[in-house]
Protein backbone atom coordinates (compact mmCIF):
# COMPACT_ATOMS: atom_id res chain seq x y z
CA UNK A 1 0.00 0.00 0.00
CA UNK A 2 1.62 3.38 -1.34
CA UNK A 3 0.90 6.42 1.80
CA UNK A 4 0.02 8.98 0.20
CA UNK A 5 -0.35 12.34 1.09
CA UNK A 6 -4.00 12.61 2.11
CA UNK A 7 -3.64 9.32 4.44
CA UNK A 8 -0.29 11.39 6.08
CA UNK A 9 -2.59 14.00 6.02
CA UNK A 10 -5.08 12.16 8.21
CA UNK A 11 -2.51 9.99 10.23
CA UNK A 12 -1.02 13.06 11.15
CA UNK A 13 -4.11 15.30 11.64
CA UNK A 14 -5.57 12.00 14.52
CA UNK A 15 -1.96 11.74 15.96
CA UNK A 16 -1.97 15.74 16.55
CA UNK A 17 -5.42 15.30 18.21
CA UNK A 18 -3.52 12.61 20.75
CA UNK A 19 -0.49 14.54 21.41
CA UNK A 20 -2.54 18.24 22.39
CA UNK A 21 -5.05 16.36 24.51
CA UNK A 22 -2.05 15.26 26.16
CA UNK A 23 -4.08 11.93 25.79
CA UNK A 24 0.08 10.37 25.28
CA UNK A 25 1.28 11.54 28.04
CA UNK A 26 -1.44 10.70 30.14
CA UNK A 27 -1.59 7.40 28.78
CA UNK A 28 2.45 6.78 28.58
CA UNK A 29 2.42 8.27 32.79
CA UNK A 30 -0.15 5.66 33.50
CA UNK A 31 1.65 2.48 31.81
CA UNK A 32 4.97 4.21 33.48
CA UNK A 33 3.41 4.31 37.35
CA UNK A 34 1.47 0.96 36.97
CA UNK A 35 3.88 -0.82 35.81
CA UNK A 36 6.96 0.35 38.73
CA UNK A 37 3.99 -0.08 40.77
CA UNK A 38 3.10 -3.93 39.75
CA UNK A 39 6.86 -4.87 39.35
CA UNK A 40 7.80 -3.59 42.84
CA UNK A 41 4.65 -5.01 44.52
CA UNK A 42 3.92 -8.32 42.59
CA UNK A 43 5.63 -10.54 44.95
CA UNK A 44 3.78 -9.00 48.03
CA UNK A 45 1.14 -11.99 48.29
CA UNK A 46 4.39 -13.93 48.85
CA UNK A 47 5.66 -11.50 51.58
CA UNK A 48 8.18 -9.73 49.77
CA UNK A 49 8.52 -6.01 48.43
CA UNK A 50 10.76 -4.85 45.89
CA UNK A 51 11.93 -5.49 42.33
CA UNK A 52 12.35 -9.30 41.31
CA UNK A 53 13.93 -10.73 38.54
CA UNK A 54 12.96 -9.84 34.95
CA UNK A 55 10.82 -12.75 34.24
CA UNK A 56 8.85 -12.32 36.99
CA UNK A 57 7.93 -9.63 36.71
CA UNK A 58 7.61 -9.56 32.57
CA UNK A 59 4.92 -12.22 34.00
CA UNK A 60 3.42 -9.71 36.01
CA UNK A 61 3.07 -6.77 33.74
CA UNK A 62 1.60 -8.77 30.77
CA UNK A 63 -1.09 -9.40 33.66
CA UNK A 64 -1.22 -5.97 33.76
CA UNK A 65 -1.27 -5.29 29.90
CA UNK A 66 -3.42 -7.52 29.30
CA UNK A 67 -6.43 -5.80 30.83
CA UNK A 68 -5.33 -2.45 29.82
CA UNK A 69 -4.47 -2.12 26.50
CA UNK A 70 -7.27 -3.90 24.95
CA UNK A 71 -9.52 -1.61 26.13
CA UNK A 72 -7.59 1.72 26.21
CA UNK A 73 -7.34 0.40 21.96
CA UNK A 74 -11.10 -0.52 21.86
CA UNK A 75 -11.99 3.16 23.31
CA UNK A 76 -9.35 5.02 21.23
CA UNK A 77 -10.67 3.54 17.84
CA UNK A 78 -14.40 2.69 18.90
CA UNK A 79 -16.30 5.97 18.20
CA UNK A 80 -13.86 7.40 15.45
CA UNK A 81 -16.61 7.01 12.35
CA UNK A 82 -19.58 8.28 14.60
CA UNK A 83 -17.50 11.34 15.03
CA UNK A 84 -16.71 11.69 12.00
CA UNK A 85 -20.36 11.12 11.10
CA UNK A 86 -21.92 13.23 13.85
CA UNK A 87 -19.70 16.14 13.01
CA UNK A 88 -20.61 15.94 9.24
CA UNK A 89 -16.82 15.86 8.45
CA UNK A 90 -17.22 12.38 7.13
CA UNK A 91 -19.32 13.63 4.05
CA UNK A 92 -16.59 15.98 3.01
CA UNK A 93 -14.44 13.05 3.16
CA UNK A 94 -16.39 10.86 1.25
CA UNK A 95 -16.63 13.69 -1.09
CA UNK A 96 -13.24 14.08 -1.59
CA UNK A 97 -10.79 12.37 -4.28
CA UNK A 98 -9.19 9.71 -1.65
CA UNK A 99 -10.22 6.01 -1.34
CA UNK A 100 -11.69 4.44 1.46
CA UNK A 101 -8.75 2.37 2.34
CA UNK A 102 -6.65 5.80 2.46
CA UNK A 103 -9.72 7.12 4.82
CA UNK A 104 -9.30 4.26 7.07
CA UNK A 105 -5.75 3.41 7.13
CA UNK A 106 -4.75 7.19 7.43
CA UNK A 107 -7.07 7.67 10.79
CA UNK A 108 -5.52 3.71 11.74
CA UNK A 109 -1.70 5.32 11.22
CA UNK A 110 -2.72 8.43 13.25
CA UNK A 111 -3.89 5.92 16.47
CA UNK A 112 -1.72 3.25 15.89
CA UNK A 113 1.42 6.05 16.27
CA UNK A 114 -0.59 7.31 19.03
CA UNK A 115 -1.13 4.82 20.84
CA UNK A 116 2.65 2.65 20.27
CA UNK A 117 4.41 6.32 21.40
CA UNK A 118 2.28 6.01 24.80
CA UNK A 119 2.78 2.29 25.36
CA UNK A 120 6.53 2.05 24.51
CA UNK A 121 7.30 5.28 26.11
CA UNK A 122 5.66 3.94 29.38
CA UNK A 123 6.72 0.89 29.35
CA UNK A 124 10.29 2.21 28.48
CA UNK A 125 10.37 4.57 31.30
CA UNK A 126 9.70 1.71 33.77
CA UNK A 127 11.91 -0.72 31.74
CA UNK A 128 14.63 1.79 31.99
CA UNK A 129 14.10 1.66 35.99
CA UNK A 130 14.08 -2.04 35.84
CA UNK A 131 17.15 -2.57 33.76
CA UNK A 132 18.80 -0.23 36.27
CA UNK A 133 17.70 -2.11 39.41
CA UNK A 134 18.00 -6.12 37.81
CA UNK A 135 20.78 -5.31 35.46
CA UNK A 136 20.57 -5.09 31.77
CA UNK A 137 21.08 -9.45 31.19
CA UNK A 138 17.42 -8.97 30.00
CA UNK A 139 16.93 -6.33 28.03
CA UNK A 140 15.96 -8.76 25.03
CA UNK A 141 12.99 -9.99 26.48
CA UNK A 142 11.87 -6.39 27.85
CA UNK A 143 12.10 -5.14 24.49
CA UNK A 144 9.98 -8.12 23.03
CA UNK A 145 7.41 -7.76 25.96
CA UNK A 146 7.01 -4.25 24.73
CA UNK A 147 6.75 -5.44 20.95
CA UNK A 148 4.29 -7.50 21.88
CA UNK A 149 2.45 -5.00 23.71
CA UNK A 150 2.41 -2.34 20.93
CA UNK A 151 1.03 -5.65 18.83
CA UNK A 152 -1.71 -5.92 20.91
CA UNK A 153 -2.61 -2.57 21.10
CA UNK A 154 -2.77 -2.51 17.45
CA UNK A 155 -4.81 -5.89 17.15
CA UNK A 156 -7.76 -4.40 19.54
CA UNK A 157 -7.55 -0.76 17.91
CA UNK A 158 -8.20 -2.49 14.41
CA UNK A 159 -10.91 -4.16 15.96
CA UNK A 160 -12.07 -1.06 17.49
CA UNK A 161 -12.42 0.36 13.71
CA UNK A 162 -14.78 -2.70 12.85
CA UNK A 163 -16.87 -2.07 15.59
CA UNK A 164 -17.27 1.91 14.88
CA UNK A 165 -18.04 0.79 11.58
CA UNK A 166 -20.72 -1.53 12.71
CA UNK A 167 -23.01 0.69 15.16
CA UNK A 168 -23.85 3.87 14.03
CA UNK A 169 -24.77 4.58 17.96
CA UNK A 170 -22.26 6.09 20.17
CA UNK A 171 -23.78 3.91 23.28
CA UNK A 172 -23.90 0.72 21.26
CA UNK A 173 -20.47 1.60 20.58
CA UNK A 174 -18.97 1.60 24.17
CA UNK A 175 -21.61 -1.25 25.57
CA UNK A 176 -20.06 -3.61 22.38
CA UNK A 177 -16.46 -2.71 23.39
CA UNK A 178 -17.09 -3.44 27.11
CA UNK A 179 -18.23 -6.87 25.85
CA UNK A 180 -15.49 -7.04 23.94
CA UNK A 181 -12.82 -6.54 26.66
CA UNK A 182 -14.36 -8.58 29.01
CA UNK A 183 -14.93 -11.11 26.36
CA UNK A 184 -11.16 -11.67 25.26
CA UNK A 185 -9.67 -10.43 28.76
CA UNK A 186 -11.47 -12.33 30.93
CA UNK A 187 -14.37 -14.86 29.85
CA UNK A 188 -12.81 -16.51 26.76
CA UNK A 189 -10.22 -18.04 29.12
CA UNK A 190 -12.57 -18.83 31.75
CA UNK A 191 -14.19 -21.00 28.52
CA UNK A 192 -11.22 -22.60 27.90
CA UNK A 193 -10.05 -23.54 31.44
CA UNK A 194 -14.12 -24.88 31.63
CA UNK A 195 -13.48 -26.61 28.48
CA UNK A 196 -10.11 -28.42 29.86
CA UNK A 197 -12.51 -29.45 32.84
CA UNK A 198 -15.16 -30.91 31.68
CA UNK A 199 -12.69 -33.11 28.94
CA UNK A 200 -10.51 -33.63 32.12
CA UNK A 201 -7.61 -32.66 29.70
CA UNK A 202 -8.58 -35.02 26.66
CA UNK A 203 -9.01 -31.75 24.31
CA UNK A 204 -5.49 -32.30 21.83
CA UNK A 205 -2.66 -29.86 21.97
CA UNK A 206 -3.78 -28.78 18.29
CA UNK A 207 -7.14 -27.75 19.14
CA UNK A 208 -6.03 -25.81 22.65
CA UNK A 209 -3.09 -24.56 20.52
CA UNK A 210 -5.97 -23.15 17.21
CA UNK A 211 -8.01 -21.96 20.10
CA UNK A 212 -5.58 -19.85 21.71
CA UNK A 213 -4.26 -17.99 18.49
CA UNK A 214 -8.53 -16.88 18.47
CA UNK A 215 -8.09 -15.17 21.27
CA UNK A 216 -5.09 -11.92 20.75
CA UNK A 217 -4.76 -11.62 24.60
CA UNK A 218 -3.91 -15.79 24.79
CA UNK A 219 -1.47 -15.12 21.73
CA UNK A 220 0.28 -12.10 23.46
CA UNK A 221 0.33 -14.33 26.56
CA UNK A 222 1.97 -16.77 24.98
CA UNK A 223 4.45 -14.79 23.51
CA UNK A 224 5.74 -13.08 26.58
CA UNK A 225 6.36 -16.68 28.01
CA UNK A 226 7.95 -17.86 25.14
CA UNK A 227 10.31 -15.16 25.17
CA UNK A 228 11.20 -15.73 28.99
CA UNK A 229 11.04 -19.42 28.54
CA UNK A 230 8.55 -20.39 31.31
CA UNK A 231 5.89 -21.01 29.52
CA UNK A 232 4.18 -23.92 31.28
CA UNK A 233 4.64 -22.38 34.80
CA UNK A 234 3.00 -19.10 34.08
CA UNK A 235 -0.06 -20.63 31.48
CA UNK A 236 -1.37 -22.63 34.59
CA UNK A 237 -1.89 -25.19 32.32
CA UNK A 238 0.56 -27.75 32.81
CA UNK A 239 -1.68 -31.01 31.16
CA UNK A 240 -1.30 -28.92 28.14
CA UNK A 241 1.32 -28.84 25.74
CA UNK A 242 1.76 -26.54 22.75
CA UNK A 243 2.95 -28.26 19.74
CA UNK A 244 6.34 -26.99 18.06
CA UNK A 245 5.07 -24.72 15.54
CA UNK A 246 3.54 -22.47 18.27
CA UNK A 247 6.64 -20.53 17.65
CA UNK A 248 7.34 -16.39 18.67
CA UNK A 249 7.45 -16.18 14.20
CA UNK A 250 4.05 -18.38 13.98
CA UNK A 251 2.55 -16.34 16.81
CA UNK A 252 3.80 -12.44 15.08
CA UNK A 253 2.43 -13.73 11.76
CA UNK A 254 -1.09 -15.28 13.18
CA UNK A 255 -1.08 -11.37 15.03
CA UNK A 256 -0.51 -9.28 12.19
CA UNK A 257 -3.04 -11.31 10.78
CA UNK A 258 -5.17 -9.89 13.80
CA UNK A 259 -4.39 -6.18 13.18
CA UNK A 260 -4.91 -6.79 9.06
CA UNK A 261 -8.31 -9.22 8.82
CA UNK A 262 -10.53 -6.66 11.15
CA UNK A 263 -9.02 -3.51 9.14
CA UNK A 264 -9.89 -5.53 5.62
CA UNK A 265 -13.77 -6.49 7.05
CA UNK A 266 -13.73 -2.92 7.90
CA UNK A 267 -12.87 -1.59 4.27
CA UNK A 268 -15.61 -3.74 3.14
CA UNK A 269 -18.07 -3.03 5.54
CA UNK A 270 -17.73 0.93 5.09
CA UNK A 271 -18.14 0.68 1.65
CA UNK A 272 -21.60 -1.07 1.91
CA UNK A 273 -22.26 0.89 4.66
CA UNK A 274 -21.56 4.11 3.16
CA UNK A 275 -21.40 3.62 -0.30
CA UNK A 276 -24.11 2.14 -1.08
CA UNK B 1 -20.99 19.26 -17.70
CA UNK B 2 -22.41 16.49 -15.74
CA UNK B 3 -25.07 14.40 -16.88
CA UNK B 4 -28.02 12.51 -15.64
CA UNK B 5 -29.49 9.55 -17.69
CA UNK B 6 -33.00 7.66 -16.05
CA UNK B 7 -31.35 7.61 -12.70
CA UNK B 8 -33.24 5.52 -10.22
CA UNK B 9 -32.26 4.46 -6.78
CA UNK B 10 -33.71 2.00 -4.54
CA UNK B 11 -33.57 1.19 -0.83
CA UNK B 12 -34.81 -1.67 -0.27
CA UNK B 13 -39.10 -1.84 -2.11
CA UNK B 14 -38.49 2.15 -1.21
CA UNK B 15 -38.18 4.25 -4.43
CA UNK B 16 -36.10 7.23 -3.45
CA UNK B 17 -35.24 8.57 -6.83
CA UNK B 18 -37.32 7.35 -10.12
CA UNK B 19 -35.78 7.51 -13.28
CA UNK B 20 -34.52 11.14 -13.23
CA UNK B 21 -32.75 12.60 -16.48
CA UNK B 22 -30.88 15.62 -16.39
CA UNK B 23 -28.16 17.86 -17.44
CA UNK B 24 -26.16 20.57 -15.70
CA UNK B 25 -24.81 22.82 -18.10
CA UNK B 26 -21.46 24.07 -17.64
CA UNK B 27 -21.27 27.59 -15.83
CA UNK B 28 -25.13 27.66 -14.60
CA UNK B 29 -26.34 28.14 -11.28
CA UNK B 30 -29.13 25.00 -10.81
CA UNK B 31 -31.56 25.09 -7.85
CA UNK B 32 -32.74 21.82 -6.88
CA UNK B 33 -35.99 22.14 -4.64
CA UNK B 34 -38.65 19.95 -3.42
CA UNK B 35 -40.09 19.14 -0.30
CA UNK B 36 -38.73 17.03 2.63
CA UNK B 37 -38.23 13.47 1.18
CA UNK B 38 -38.55 14.29 -2.42
CA UNK B 39 -35.42 12.83 -3.01
CA UNK B 40 -32.55 16.19 -3.22
CA UNK B 41 -30.31 14.71 -0.69
CA UNK B 42 -29.89 11.11 -2.25
CA UNK B 43 -30.11 12.70 -6.06
CA UNK B 44 -26.77 15.05 -4.29
CA UNK B 45 -25.13 12.06 -3.25
CA UNK B 46 -25.29 10.55 -6.78
CA UNK B 47 -24.21 13.69 -8.42
CA UNK B 48 -21.02 13.13 -5.99
CA UNK B 49 -20.97 9.42 -5.82
CA UNK B 50 -21.48 8.85 -2.48
CA UNK B 51 -24.04 6.67 -3.73
CA UNK B 52 -24.55 4.62 -6.43
CA UNK B 53 -27.41 4.84 -8.31
CA UNK B 54 -29.23 1.35 -8.93
CA UNK B 55 -29.89 2.09 -12.70
CA UNK B 56 -29.08 4.74 -15.13
CA UNK B 57 -25.61 6.11 -15.73
CA UNK B 58 -23.77 9.18 -15.18
CA UNK B 59 -21.34 11.00 -17.38
CA UNK B 60 -19.16 13.82 -17.03
CA UNK B 61 -17.96 16.04 -19.77
CA UNK B 62 -19.29 13.48 -22.33
CA UNK B 63 -17.97 10.43 -20.36
CA UNK B 64 -19.60 7.74 -19.35
CA UNK B 65 -18.44 7.82 -15.32
CA UNK B 66 -17.72 4.53 -13.80
CA UNK B 67 -16.81 3.66 -9.88
CA UNK B 68 -13.05 3.86 -10.33
CA UNK B 69 -13.61 7.36 -12.24
CA UNK B 70 -15.06 9.12 -9.44
CA UNK B 71 -11.51 10.04 -7.72
CA UNK B 72 -10.45 11.62 -11.15
CA UNK B 73 -13.43 13.42 -11.06
CA UNK B 74 -13.46 14.67 -7.38
CA UNK B 75 -10.66 16.62 -7.81
CA UNK B 76 -12.50 19.08 -9.75
CA UNK B 77 -15.63 18.88 -7.39
CA UNK B 78 -16.26 20.76 -3.88
CA UNK B 79 -19.21 19.86 -1.59
CA UNK B 80 -20.92 22.06 1.04
CA UNK B 81 -23.06 20.01 3.54
CA UNK B 82 -25.65 21.53 5.15
CA UNK B 83 -24.44 20.61 8.77
CA UNK B 84 -20.88 20.45 9.33
CA UNK B 85 -19.34 21.36 13.09
CA UNK B 86 -15.77 20.82 11.84
CA UNK B 87 -13.02 19.69 14.80
CA UNK B 88 -13.40 22.49 17.70
CA UNK B 89 -9.82 22.05 18.43
CA UNK B 90 -8.66 23.20 15.50
CA UNK B 91 -8.21 26.62 14.37
CA UNK B 92 -10.03 27.45 11.11
CA UNK B 93 -6.71 27.44 9.08
CA UNK B 94 -5.36 24.18 10.09
CA UNK B 95 -9.11 22.87 9.31
CA UNK B 96 -8.43 24.29 5.83
CA UNK B 97 -4.97 22.63 5.85
CA UNK B 98 -6.60 19.49 6.99
CA UNK B 99 -8.91 19.40 3.71
CA UNK B 100 -6.69 21.06 1.05
CA UNK B 101 -3.93 18.37 1.79
CA UNK B 102 -6.74 15.48 1.81
CA UNK B 103 -8.29 16.66 -1.49
CA UNK B 104 -4.48 17.24 -2.70
CA UNK B 105 -4.85 21.57 -3.65
CA UNK B 106 -2.60 24.00 -3.28
CA UNK B 107 -1.94 25.11 0.36
CA UNK B 108 -0.48 28.56 -0.77
CA UNK B 109 -4.12 29.00 -1.68
CA UNK B 110 -5.39 28.51 1.86
CA UNK B 111 -4.80 31.93 2.87
CA UNK B 112 -6.68 33.33 -0.27
CA UNK B 113 -9.45 30.98 -0.20
CA UNK B 114 -9.65 32.32 3.98
CA UNK B 115 -9.75 35.87 2.34
CA UNK B 116 -12.46 35.21 0.09
CA UNK B 117 -15.11 34.10 2.59
CA UNK B 118 -13.85 36.63 5.10
CA UNK B 119 -12.20 34.69 7.70
CA UNK B 120 -9.20 35.86 7.23
CA UNK B 121 -8.97 37.82 10.76
CA UNK B 122 -10.56 34.64 12.51
CA UNK B 123 -8.08 31.89 10.76
CA UNK B 124 -6.13 31.56 14.09
CA UNK B 125 -9.19 31.05 16.15
CA UNK B 126 -10.56 27.31 17.55
CA UNK B 127 -13.22 26.44 15.19
CA UNK B 128 -15.32 26.21 18.70
CA UNK B 129 -15.37 29.24 18.94
CA UNK B 130 -17.01 30.32 15.43
CA UNK B 131 -20.50 31.29 15.19
CA UNK B 132 -22.74 29.42 12.85
CA UNK B 133 -21.86 31.79 9.92
CA UNK B 134 -18.42 31.46 10.53
CA UNK B 135 -18.92 27.78 10.19
CA UNK B 136 -20.67 28.04 7.23
CA UNK B 137 -18.17 30.23 5.34
CA UNK B 138 -15.74 27.79 6.85
CA UNK B 139 -17.76 24.82 4.89
CA UNK B 140 -18.00 26.85 2.12
CA UNK B 141 -13.81 27.17 1.75
CA UNK B 142 -13.08 23.44 2.35
CA UNK B 143 -15.46 23.62 -0.39
CA UNK B 144 -13.52 25.60 -2.41
CA UNK B 145 -9.98 24.54 -1.25
CA UNK B 146 -9.17 22.26 -4.42
CA UNK B 147 -10.78 25.43 -6.64
CA UNK B 148 -13.35 23.02 -8.24
CA UNK B 149 -15.29 23.83 -11.22
CA UNK B 150 -18.22 22.74 -9.89
CA UNK B 151 -19.65 23.25 -6.75
CA UNK B 152 -22.71 21.18 -4.84
CA UNK B 153 -24.20 23.08 -1.86
CA UNK B 154 -26.69 21.54 0.57
CA UNK B 155 -28.93 23.69 2.19
CA UNK B 156 -26.19 25.98 2.20
CA UNK B 157 -28.08 29.06 4.63
CA UNK B 158 -29.64 26.38 7.21
CA UNK B 159 -29.51 28.17 10.30
CA UNK B 160 -28.55 31.65 9.44
CA UNK B 161 -29.98 34.83 10.15
CA UNK B 162 -31.15 36.90 7.37
CA UNK B 163 -27.44 39.10 7.70
CA UNK B 164 -25.55 35.79 7.52
CA UNK B 165 -27.41 34.48 4.82
CA UNK B 166 -26.76 37.60 2.95
CA UNK B 167 -23.01 37.73 3.64
CA UNK B 168 -22.77 34.03 2.33
CA UNK B 169 -24.36 34.22 -1.11
CA UNK B 170 -22.50 38.14 -1.43
CA UNK B 171 -19.22 35.45 -0.91
CA UNK B 172 -20.40 32.67 -3.87
CA UNK B 173 -21.45 35.53 -6.12
CA UNK B 174 -17.75 37.28 -5.67
CA UNK B 175 -16.30 33.86 -5.87
CA UNK B 176 -18.53 33.15 -9.76
CA UNK B 177 -17.21 36.28 -10.33
CA UNK B 178 -13.76 35.46 -10.75
CA UNK B 179 -14.82 31.71 -11.60
CA UNK B 180 -17.60 30.71 -13.63
CA UNK B 181 -18.45 27.64 -11.28
CA UNK B 182 -20.93 25.55 -12.24
CA UNK B 183 -23.14 25.48 -8.94
CA UNK B 184 -25.81 23.01 -7.62
CA UNK B 185 -27.73 24.85 -4.97
CA UNK B 186 -29.97 22.66 -2.70
CA UNK B 187 -32.52 24.68 -0.60
CA UNK B 188 -36.63 24.69 0.61
CA UNK B 189 -36.08 28.79 1.23
CA UNK B 190 -37.43 29.16 -2.15
CA UNK B 191 -37.43 33.23 -2.14
CA UNK B 192 -33.90 33.25 -1.16
CA UNK B 193 -32.22 31.25 -3.82
CA UNK B 194 -35.04 32.99 -6.64
CA UNK B 195 -32.94 35.32 -7.74
CA UNK B 196 -29.58 33.68 -8.22
CA UNK B 197 -30.41 30.23 -9.88
CA UNK B 198 -30.21 30.32 -13.85
CA UNK B 199 -32.48 26.90 -13.82
CA UNK B 200 -34.56 25.22 -11.10
CA UNK B 201 -35.22 21.30 -11.06
CA UNK B 202 -37.94 20.26 -9.04
CA UNK B 203 -38.84 16.69 -7.11
CA UNK B 204 -41.28 15.10 -5.68
CA UNK B 205 -41.50 12.01 -4.29
CA UNK B 206 -37.80 11.44 -5.69
CA UNK B 207 -39.48 12.06 -9.23
CA UNK B 208 -37.85 15.27 -11.12
CA UNK B 209 -41.53 17.24 -11.97
CA UNK B 210 -40.09 19.89 -14.12
CA UNK B 211 -36.24 21.69 -15.16
CA UNK B 212 -36.28 25.13 -16.63
CA UNK B 213 -35.51 28.40 -16.16
CA UNK B 214 -37.93 30.48 -13.80
CA UNK B 215 -39.62 31.80 -16.88
CA UNK B 216 -39.84 28.60 -18.67
CA UNK B 217 -41.62 26.85 -15.75
CA UNK B 218 -43.43 30.08 -15.36
CA UNK B 219 -44.62 29.98 -19.03
CA UNK B 220 -45.45 26.25 -18.90
CA UNK B 221 -47.82 26.68 -16.26
CA UNK B 222 -49.37 29.21 -16.87
CA UNK B 223 -49.67 31.00 -13.57
CA UNK B 224 -51.66 34.49 -13.26
CA UNK B 225 -50.23 37.52 -12.22
CA UNK B 226 -51.26 38.95 -8.71
CA UNK B 227 -52.72 42.38 -9.05
CA UNK B 228 -53.34 44.52 -5.79
CA UNK B 229 -54.30 47.78 -6.08
CA UNK B 230 -54.62 50.57 -3.16
CA UNK B 231 -58.09 52.01 -2.99
CA UNK B 232 -59.37 55.33 -1.09
CA UNK B 233 -62.24 53.58 -0.10
CA UNK B 234 -64.49 50.29 -1.48
CA UNK B 235 -64.87 50.44 -5.00
CA UNK B 236 -67.64 47.87 -6.45
CA UNK B 237 -67.62 49.02 -10.10
CA UNK B 238 -63.90 48.33 -10.08
CA UNK B 239 -64.33 44.82 -8.91
CA UNK B 240 -66.81 44.44 -11.56
CA UNK B 241 -64.12 45.04 -14.21
CA UNK B 242 -61.62 43.26 -13.11
CA UNK B 243 -64.70 40.14 -12.79
CA UNK B 244 -65.24 41.00 -16.73
CA UNK B 245 -61.54 40.94 -17.39
CA UNK B 246 -61.66 37.30 -16.08
CA UNK B 247 -59.71 37.95 -12.97
CA UNK B 248 -60.28 35.59 -9.94
CA UNK B 249 -59.40 35.63 -6.40
CA UNK B 250 -61.19 38.69 -5.97
CA UNK B 251 -60.74 40.24 -2.39
CA UNK B 252 -59.71 43.30 0.07
CA UNK B 253 -56.16 42.94 1.76
CA UNK B 254 -55.19 45.99 4.15
CA UNK B 255 -57.32 48.58 2.02
CA UNK B 256 -55.82 46.99 -1.31
CA UNK B 257 -58.67 44.97 -3.88
CA UNK B 258 -56.12 42.17 -4.95
CA UNK B 259 -56.90 39.42 -7.67
CA UNK B 260 -55.34 37.04 -10.02
CA UNK B 261 -55.41 37.35 -13.56
CA UNK B 262 -53.95 35.98 -16.72
CA UNK B 263 -50.99 37.67 -18.74
CA UNK B 264 -52.80 38.59 -20.89
CA UNK B 265 -55.24 40.36 -19.59
CA UNK B 266 -53.12 42.43 -18.01
CA UNK B 267 -52.93 45.87 -20.15
CA UNK B 268 -57.15 45.33 -20.34
CA UNK B 269 -57.14 45.34 -16.37
CA UNK B 270 -54.41 48.04 -16.06
CA UNK B 271 -56.34 50.71 -18.50
CA UNK B 272 -59.54 49.35 -16.59
CA UNK B 273 -58.35 50.51 -13.34
CA UNK B 274 -56.53 53.76 -14.58
CA UNK B 275 -60.06 54.59 -15.95
CA UNK B 276 -61.08 54.87 -12.14
CA UNK B 277 -57.75 56.94 -10.91
CA UNK B 278 -59.83 59.20 -8.74
CA UNK B 279 -60.16 56.57 -6.22
CA UNK B 280 -57.00 54.60 -7.04
CA UNK B 281 -54.07 55.82 -4.88
CA UNK B 282 -51.58 52.90 -5.85
CA UNK B 283 -50.87 50.23 -8.27
CA UNK B 284 -48.60 46.53 -8.07
CA UNK B 285 -48.64 44.05 -10.38
CA UNK B 286 -46.51 40.88 -9.11
CA UNK B 287 -45.50 38.00 -11.20
CA UNK B 288 -45.47 34.74 -9.60
CA UNK B 289 -42.53 33.85 -7.40
CA UNK B 290 -40.56 30.49 -7.27
CA UNK B 291 -42.88 29.48 -4.47
CA UNK B 292 -46.05 29.54 -6.53
CA UNK B 293 -44.36 28.10 -9.44
CA UNK B 294 -43.14 25.18 -6.87
CA UNK B 295 -46.63 24.82 -5.82
CA UNK B 296 -48.18 25.22 -9.06
CA UNK B 297 -45.85 22.30 -9.98
CA UNK B 298 -47.13 20.39 -6.98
Amino acid sequence: MVFTNAMRAIALKELSDKLKSKWVLVIASGFAAFTIVIAYFGGATSGVAGFRSMDATIASLTSLVTYFIPILALTLGGGIIADERDKGTLEIFLSSPISISEFIMGKFFGLAIALAISTLVGLGISGAILLIQLGFSAVGSYVIFMLNSVILGLIFLSVSFLVSILFNERARVIAFTVFLWLFFAVLYDLGLVGLLIVTKGAVGSDIFSTLLTLNPVDIYRVLNFLSIGELKVFLGLASVELPEYMRTSVLWGVSLLWVALPLIVSYHLFKKRYLA
Amino acid sequence: MLELKEISKNFGDVKAIDSISLKINEGEILGLVGPNGSGKSTLLKIMLGITRPSAGKLSFNGKELTPKDWKEIRKKMGYMPERVNFYDNLTGKETLELFTKVKGGDLGGVPVILKKVGLDNASHRRVGGYSKGMRQRLNLAQALCNDPDFLVLDEPTSGLDPVGTKEFYNILSNVRARKKLTVILSSHILAEIEDKINRVAVLKAGALKAVGSFEELYSDLNLPLKISVALKGKDEALERILKEAGASDIGYEEGCLTASLQKEEKLRVLSAVMGRNGNVVDISIREPNLEEVFFGIH
